[in-house]
């Protein structure tokens, strides 16, 4: 019986740090700015005691690893949308898509900055969805919601649209990016409205207009199709499926392990079904599917296509029923 | 089935999409608004600009903020600077962080601050400036980071701005004046040389 490599299994959990890494440094870098721009203000005492309060936090935060707060920690900046760390600007390649459209033409600086994200998609599909984007963390809490109101018998977000509603999301997007001349993606992309809104929230007045939009395909997600936007709107998604059609690192069913029992096509945020080697090219490596097989049917492969389906699971009744109990049959 | 579904679905979204591309040509604020110094001109700004944050959360001053949907969709998350509240003290940080190309990167001299930056300029109303009206002030003139290259002030503190004037928005933003008596005019047609 072919075993898994045992720390595949646990990936699942890595995922859920990073994703709360990530949004937990998004929430960080604002307050880390505010108190920069208290230091370069050099007015500590003419701070009001919230204020002093949030000073010596950040300074406790941050004394370990920084002798010159003001200036050192302008190496971190920015959110998933775009961010430098140091000297590297990494940058979302729908950002660098949506400017090359808007403006009919390529800033190359810019498209450097969009180099290491695009190899990583290329290699590893729509990982960003799963394991970095802040707003999947939002979406996957929200999705437990809706599965609680289950339990509690109520019904909700269990509608179904075509996937490929995306792509026309994306080349519509592009098209009005050109007509109007402004990056529309950062309008309705929900990591970059939760990137900036945080910021705004934090340091400058208060929650702005992304917000709304954001609140709004949480509701979607909600009440009328789990994991909606991710799954049939977001035009980053789509981008990220494009690159990622031939990826290397993909996960793949172990047939002779697998026992049929359905709970991996259960589980799928992105409503894929791995049950039947349907994982296509929106699967996103969360690893989920791994993480939650009773018989360790799951695992990753480094191969650029989905298998073709293998049929049902040879630990399954089907199979058994179809197969070993016939030949049993012929032994005796 | 499934692909009358789509064909309906794809219409639904191409309704949407089409009423929020008049959305789009909202009217604009009458609001005064700088842009960050080294900005391209206003409509290749918004066009390179993504609207990813990293000026203002690099900006020492914290003067710049960023719009809703009040100057319309295509001036969504962009950055601007209001000169009363706050004005630009040039640290020029923000052109080193912008990844976009919308701020572009220039060194913290006087040569390339008064050839390359323009964000607007000043004007000085003469009917409120409190120096014209036969008191002595000077406050504008303190505040410029370019006295004697951007504004000048002849006997008894009266202020004349030059033509090296860039419109970091320090002397509006200091004008002891209610309302002030120095404002910056914004250059939209703002030039990179």
């Amino acid at each position: 019986m072919k075993k898994p490599f045992f720390l595949w299994r646990h990936l699942n959990k890595l995922r859920w740090l990073t994703l709360i890494l990530v949004f937990g440094m998004l929430v960080l870098l604002p307050f880390l700015h505010v108190y920069q721009t208290y230091i370069a203000a050099h007015a500590y005492d003419l701070l009001t005691p919230d204020e002093k309060a949030l000073y010596d936090t950040m300074e406790h935060l941050t004394a370990p690893f920084v002798s010159d707060p003001e200036t050192q920690l302008d190496a971190i900046k920015g959110t998933t949308w775009s961010g430098t760390f140091g000297k590297l600007q990494l940058s979302d390649p729908l950002a660098v898509l949506g400017q090359m459209a808007a403006s009919l033409s390529a800033y190359w600086p810019f498209l450097l900055t969009a180099l290491i994200p695009v190899v990583a998609t290329l290699l590893f599909g729509r990982f960003f969805c799963g394991w970095i984007c802040p707003a999947t963390l939002i979406y996957e809490l929200n999705s437990s919601l809706s599965a609680l109101l289950h339990k509690l018998g109520i019904q909700t977000g269990i509608r179904r649209f075509d996937r490929r509603l995306k792509y026309l999301v994306l080349a519509l997007g592009i098209v009005i990016s050109a007509i109007t001349g402004s990056v529309i993606f950062a309008a309705i992309y929900p990591p970059a409205i939760l990137g900036r809104e945080i910021y705004y929230a934090i340091a400058l007045s208060g929650f702005g207009a992304g917000m709304v939009f954001f609140i709004i395909t949480l509701l979607f997600d909600l009440l009328v199709s789990r994991r909606g936007f991710c799954r049939y709107l977001c035009p980053g998604g789509a981008l990220y499926s494009l690159l990622g059609h031939f990826r290397l690192f993909r996960i793949q069913r172990i047939v002779e392990n697998c026992n049929d029992c359905a709970k991996c096509s259960a589980v799928c945020e992105f409503g894929l079904d791995p049950l039947h080697d349907q994982f296509g090219q929106e699967c996103n490596n969360c690893t989920a599917c791994i993480a939650v097989c009773p018989v360790d049917a799951m695992t990753f492969v480094v191969r650029p296509s989905d298998t073709p389906p293998q049929g049902p699971g040879h630990q399954g009744k089907r199979y058994r029923r179809e197969h070993v109990a016939s030949n049993e049959g012929d032994m005796t | 089935m499934q692909r009358r579904n789509f064909i309906k679905q794809l219409a639904a979204v191409s309704a949407a999409a089409s009423l929020s591309g008049g959305a789009i040509a909202a009217s604009r604020t009458q609001r005064r608004f700088l842009r960050p110094p080294g900005a391209l001109p206003e409509t290749d700004f918004t066009a390179v600009c993504i609207g990813c944050g990293q000026c203002g959360e690099i900006c020492p001053n914290r003067c710049i903020r960023y719009f809703g949907m009040e100057n319309g969709l295509t001036s969504l998350a962009t950055p601007y600077i209001i000169p009363r509240e706050k004005g630009c003290i040039l640290c020029m940080k923000c052109g080193q962080v912008c990844p976009s190309g919308a701020i572009q990167p220039i060194e913290r001299s006087v040569e390339a601050l008064t050839s390359k930056v323009s964000m607007g300029r000043a004007v000085v109303d003469r009917h409120l400036c409190l120096s014209w009206q036969g008191k002595t002030c000077g406050v504008c003139y303190r505040a410029c980071p370019l006295q004697d290259l951007a504004i000048r002030v002849q006997r008894l503190e009266q202020p004349i701005i030059m033509d090296a004037c860039i419109g970091c928005g320090l002397c509006e933003r200091s004008c002891i004046q209610m309302p002030q008596a120095i404002r910056i005019l914004p250059d939209q047609e703002r030039t990179l040389t």
